[in-house]
């Protein structure tokens, strides 16, 4: 299932190397927000959440992993956004999250493949 | 991209963003610093001074908007570029009305930054090459801060000129007073590297155990009192110019560190092993005779060789000619300007004092004089002989002053100018300027030898005193002919309450009259004051 990660961009930018060197730093990104987001959902600290999805959006965006930074974006201009609800919207942003680090490890094996080819 | 290497400062607090921003800067041959909030960005901007800065709005601080005024408020020019997620036309309309150059609406790829920051380089490579250009074409009695056409001077701005794009070391050489800093920004203003720091360093004024310190920085924990990290002098010239000034009162082992980092480009904090290099270009100066230096074994020859590559010779006063007199009308406008003062220019009688003194203090001194002018004469449009201090007319022989002449009577009108137009060359006025050169200036005889120094005890003075902002009563000369020696604190104490007493306690005359700091004055006062001295000696 493709979840509308689009990295030809920053192929056609960069070396395979600085592809790699990105989608590792986005990797951790990915992982340090979404705990974050998560984190904010439990306590139910809508300001924070808000952050968290900013970044997670910026971070996103920057790779080609639109879902994910459209799910982000939308979240975070809600202005009706209840502590409540937040675990929920985390929930939900992680599992598109981790749609987008299978999509990537598949881009960068992508990557390996044609490097070894070369 | 083919632009000219430039500093690029990237304020970005998501990792993924900022890393990508990197890979494509320094893809476009760009030097690149990072710093994920505004403090930081702050404080690497006020260091590094980059060309151009891509600016986040979301930080985690502050908002990237309120950084922005704060490196415009400080003077720091470089291009601001906006990165936001906001494509708002609100916040868009912000970041133009704050002055930056473009936006960007992230995500952005390479082409989208690689064209705004290549335009707006140029825009910035375009503006200093026009400065330059202006600099050049204004009237040769004017270059970077000097005044004077003289032929001494013309020559001084050529060697400037020309080795200013040079890398080359400049040592520069003169008497106290004629402008030897002015000259080492002159040689950075006029290199590639103007837009990168002048860090000025007094050699002699530096104490000599903290010398190394301020010139190479300190990590924590280097020594006694180094409670955090500190940058050097020459970390902070990286790019720029480091101007060592007095270089022969560098202590020796101190020449042997500077003669390493002036070989290698690195150098080592205090207290650290880490190797840092930097790419600095290095004026000195001294008001000595840098080969006697060598040659008396406080100078390393080693070092005087790597540094005297291009001398600049900078000439005194005297020997100047008529800009002594562009220079005066400079400090007259300035001067008259501060102090709210009329003053038009200088009589021919003055015009003619100032040029046949021979201004053993050279250009610092004029400008003493200049002021003590304005500041001691509230009225008139022309400066005259008489209003000039005694040792500036009769030449330091000890003549009696000059007979007085009669009232002045302006020539049609020449401004001088407070927007200081170009003074015409200069014409000594016949009558009286032959009058006061024939009192050519004879130096004073040499002081009758000085008897040893007795320490004697200091005795303080009466506590009760009149305030001194009343008139003293008549007292007899607080220093008597008959020379006392008495600690230099007592002598210095005698002088400026003696100097009160002839100027009915105006603070500013007397100041004048011993040529310091008004400021010094109540400063002493107040120091008498909580002492319990009072203001009698």
């Amino acid at each position: 299932m493709s979840l509308g990660a689009d990295f030809a961009q920053l192929a056609e930018d960069l070396s395979p190397e600085d592809v790699r060197r990105v989608l590792s730093v986005f990797e951790g990104d990915v992982r340090r927000l979404v705990a974050d987001m998560v984190a904010a959902g439990h306590t139910g600290d809508v300001a924070l959440f808000r952050r968290v999805a900013h970044g997670l959006a910026g971070a996103a965006g920057a790779v080609g992993a639109k879902s994910l930074e459209s799910a982000c974006r939308a979240q975070m201009s809600r202005d009706d956004l209840d502590p409540a609800s937040l675990p929920g919207i985390a929930a939900r942003i992680q599992q598109l999250a981790d749609a987008a680090l299978v999509e990537l490890a598949a881009f960068v094996a992508g990557l390996d493949g044609q490097s070894r080819r070369t | 991209m083919t632009d000219a290497p430039a500093r690029v400062l990237v304020v970005e607090d998501t990792p993924t963003q900022a890393e990508l921003a990197r890979i494509f800067l320094t893809g476009m041959g760009h030097e690149v610093r990072l710093a994920p909030a505004a403090g930081p960005a702050l404080a690497l901007a006020r260091v590094w001074r980059p060309d151009a800065i891509l600016l986040d709005i979301e930080l985690p601080d502050f908002n990237g908007f309120e950084l922005f005024k704060q490196i415009r408020a400080e003077g720091i020019d470089s291009e601001v570029i906006v990165i936001t997620a906001d494509g708002s036309h609100r916040a868009l309309k912000e970041a133009m009305r704050l002055g930056a150059w473009d936006y960007i609406v992230k995500p952005y790829n390479k082409l989208a930054l690689a064209t705004p920051l290549g335009q707006a380089l140029k825009k910035r490579g375009l503006e200093r090459q026009l400065a330059r250009v202006e600099e050049e074409a204004r009237p040769s009695d004017r270059f970077q801060g000097f005044i004077g056409a003289s032929p001494a001077m013309g020559a001084v701005y050529q060697i400037i000129r020309s080795v200013a794009a040079s890398k080359a070391s400049v040592f520069i050489t003169g008497e106290s007073g004629t402008g030897k800093e002015l000259a080492a920004e002159a040689v950075h203003k006029s290199s590639p590297r103007a837009g990168r720091e002048f860090v000025a360093l007094n050699c002699g004024a530096i104490p000599r155990d903290l010398l190394e310190s301020e010139v190479f920085g300190h990590v924590r924990g280097a020594f006694t009192g180094a409670s955090a990290d500190r940058v050097g002098a020459a970390k902070l010239a990286d790019g720029g110019t480091l101007f060592l000034d007095e270089i022969g009162e560098m202590p020796l082992e101190m020449q042997v560190k500077l003669l390493r980092f002036v070989q290698t480009g690195t150098f080592s904090p205090v207290g650290s092993s880490r190797i840092e290099r930097v790419d600095v270009r290095f004026v000195c100066a001294t008001n000595r005779d840098p080969m006697l230096e060598v040659q008396a074994g406080r100078f390393r020859e080693d070092l005087y060789y790597r540094l005297y590559v291009v001398p600049i010779e900078l000439p005194p006063l005297r020997e100047r000619g008529g800009d002594v007199l562009a220079i005066a009308n400079h400090f007259l406008a300035q001067f008259a300007k501060e102090e709210k003062r009329k003053f038009r220019g200088f009589a021919p009688d003055a015009e003619a004092a100032l040029v046949a003194y021979n201004w053993p203090g050279n250009v610092r001194q004029l400008q003493n004089v200049v002021r003590n002018v304005v500041v001691l004469h509230r009225d008139g449009d022309w400066v005259d002989a008489s209003m000039l201090p005694p040792p500036v007319v009769r030449l330091g022989t000890g003549a009696a002053a000059p007979p007085p002449l009669p009232p002045y009577v302006p020539p049609p009108p020449r401004p001088v100018a407070e927007d200081l137009a170009p003074v015409p060359a200069w014409e000594p006025p016949a009558p009286i300027a032959v009058a006061v050169a024939e009192r050519t200036w004879v130096p004073p005889p040499p002081p009758p030898p000085v008897p040893t120094y007795v320490p004697a005890p200091f005795v303080p003075a009466p506590l009760a005193s009149p305030p001194v902002s009343a008139p003293l009563p008549p007292r007899a000369p607080a220093v008597p002919e008959q020379t006392e020696i008495v600690p230099l604190a007592v002598m210095e104490r005698r002088l400026i309450l003696a100097a009160l007493r002839r100027t009915n306690s105006d603070v500013p005359r007397a100041a004048a009259l011993l040529e310091i700091n008004p400021s010094t004055v109540y400063r002493k006062l107040q120091m008498w004051r909580a002492e319990g001295l009072g203001e009698t000696d």
